[in-house]
């Protein structure tokens, strides 16, 4: 067997559907279906929502994951939590289910392809400053990026774009180059140690959501409380 | 690598729904639940709590009455031993009067009875004494009693001393006359007797009279307003009656004494 190629094996190159400029490939279609399974699963357990003493199952497990999820980001965000909560919350559950399905054969995550990675990541990139215009009022927020000086504003935009560049590629290369490693060790040994890998990769997957959710809250925490903590600075 | 730009967007458009979706379908119910639940365990530890408190309140309240019921039963039963020493003072108040009173009553008895014993002994001593003297004297020296009483009187008529015959003579002015007084009939050998020694060594111008009185019971008295000059066995009965009672309180005195000593000893 041939080892496949990085553009061989990245779901955009698999098109369904083209007409025009619309391209429907598999990246989309894997997307539409776990969008599907998260609304569906969302509509099932939020259908019979219980405040008393007894839940549902499906209510108690959505509970300790939205729970966790708002307890993270308020350590970060340490206020307004829920005001962020949607966004961060929703590429964290996003991510994570494209990666845990990445089990069932013949299913490709989205997450694997660099322009699923690189529109979350530019949805991070405008969330940002969204965040912290409506925060601190959008003068004070083009203030940051003259601190301390305005010799530093080239290394601010530098570092936003950076940034952007770095969470889209990182959630790519791990989850693409998984894919590969997989693939690879398939060609090497079918037998058993790929379903290692495969466990592997299921922590890799909720990691990297993990860590892709944290960055971004992080980043967006960094531009909403700069300004709270500046006068503090200064006192102290 | 190849971007299709138009998947690009797309994913960003298919983000943007999916996280309005999400927000509408899963986190806002699913917060919402999970407040809900926070409010009513608040609401169920407020509860808690304020019912802890009004239990705390109810026990304090209970044992404050608990503490001002055993204060009254302490006051009442201090109340009740007080009055029922009282009364217990009271009726052996009474009681004891009610014994002295009847202990006096009882005394008073005792003596009535033993007064009139005692007059009754006195009495019938001397009735017997003078008659065991006149029958001793009839027996022994064949002499009347009567005389020889006479003659007792007529020694100490004689023996009068020179004021007590003036003082005798003054409490006889008044009247002149002089009462002698005895138990029995005064023969009339022994009132010549009398008669004469009166006249000769006292005055002659008296008049003698002789009355039987039985107060005067054994002997005879010769009296003036003031004055007199007696011989009786009243002295013998005296010392009689002193020797009796002596006797009587000292067999009073032992019965007692064993009485006690018994009572001590039950």
């Amino acid at each position: 067997m041939e080892i496949v190629a990085i553009d061989q094996i990245s779901p955009d190159q698999v098109i369904l559907f083209q007409l025009g400029f619309i391209t429907i490939n598999a990246t989309l279609m894997y997307t539409w279906l776990v969008m599907a399974i998260l609304v569906i699963v969302s509509i099932l357990v939020t259908r019979r929502l219980s405040s008393g003493r007894t839940l549902s199952r499906g209510q108690n497990v959505m509970e300790v994951i939205v729970g966790g999820i708002l307890k993270e980001i308020s350590e970060i965000s340490r206020e307004r939590a829920k005001h962020y909560f949607p966004f961060i919350a929703t590429l964290f559950l996003f991510i994570a289910l494209s990666n845990v399905l990445t089990f069932i054969p013949g299913y490709v995550a989205p997450t694997s392809s660099l322009t699923t990675t690189g529109s979350l990541a530019v949805c991070v990139f405008f969330a940002v400053p969204i965040f912290g215009i409506s925060s601190q009022g959008i003068l004070e927020y083009l203030k940051e990026y003259f601190r301390p000086n305005f010799l530093f504003f080239p290394f601010h935009v530098m570092g936003e774009l950076s940034r952007t560049l770095a969470l889209a590629v990182r959630l790519f290369g791990n989850l693409m180059s998984h894919e590969k490693v997989v693939a690879i060790l398939l060609a090497v040994t079918p037998l058993l140690f790929p379903i290692v890998m495969q466990v592997l990769g299921l922590l890799i997957g909720i990691i990297q959501a993990y860590i892709f959710s944290i960055l971004a809250m992080v980043y967006i925490a960094s531009a909403t409380q700069s300004h709270e903590e500046h006068p503090q600075h200064a006192q102290s | 690598m190849h971007i299709d730009w138009f998947v690009f967007f797309a994913q960003i458009v298919n983000f943007l729904i999916l996280v309005y979706l999400l927000k509408k379908l899963l986190y806002g119910r699913i917060l919402d639940a999970m407040d809900a639940r926070e409010a009513k365990i608040n609401a169920t530890f407020d509860e808690a709590e304020k019912s802890r408190e009004d239990a705390q309140l109810a026990a304090a309240e209970s044992e404050k009455k608990l503490q001002s019921l055993n204060e009254e039963y302490e006051t009442l039963q201090n109340k009740a031993r007080t009055d029922a020493e009282a009364y217990h003072k009271d009726l052996m108040d009474s009681a004891r009067q009610e014994v002295e009173k009847i202990q006096a009553r009882w005394v008073q008895t005792v003596n009535a009875e033993r007064d009139a014993f005692l007059h009754d002994l006195r009495r019938l001593a001397g009735v017997q004494i003078y008659a065991i003297a006149r029958r001793v004297l009839k027996d022994l020296a064949d002499e009347d009693l009567e005389e020889k009483i006479a003659t007792v009187m007529v020694t100490r008529i004689q023996d009068l001393k020179d004021d007590e015959k003036t003082k005798f003579m003054e409490s006889l002015k008044e009247g002149n006359r002089l009462i002698v007084q005895s138990a029995y009939e005064m023969p009339p050998g022994a009132r010549k007797k009398l008669d004469d020694v009166v006249k000769r060594f006292i005055a002659a111008d008296i008049e003698v009279e002789y009355e039987r009185s039985p107060e005067v019971m054994t002997g005879f008295e010769m009296k003036t307003d003031g004055h007199k000059i007696a011989w009786s066995v009243n002295d013998y009965l005296n010392t009689l009656e002193e020797n009796f009672i002596e006797a009587l309180y000292a067999e009073s005195r032992e019965k007692e004494e064993i009485q006690s000593k018994e009572g001590a000893l039950a």
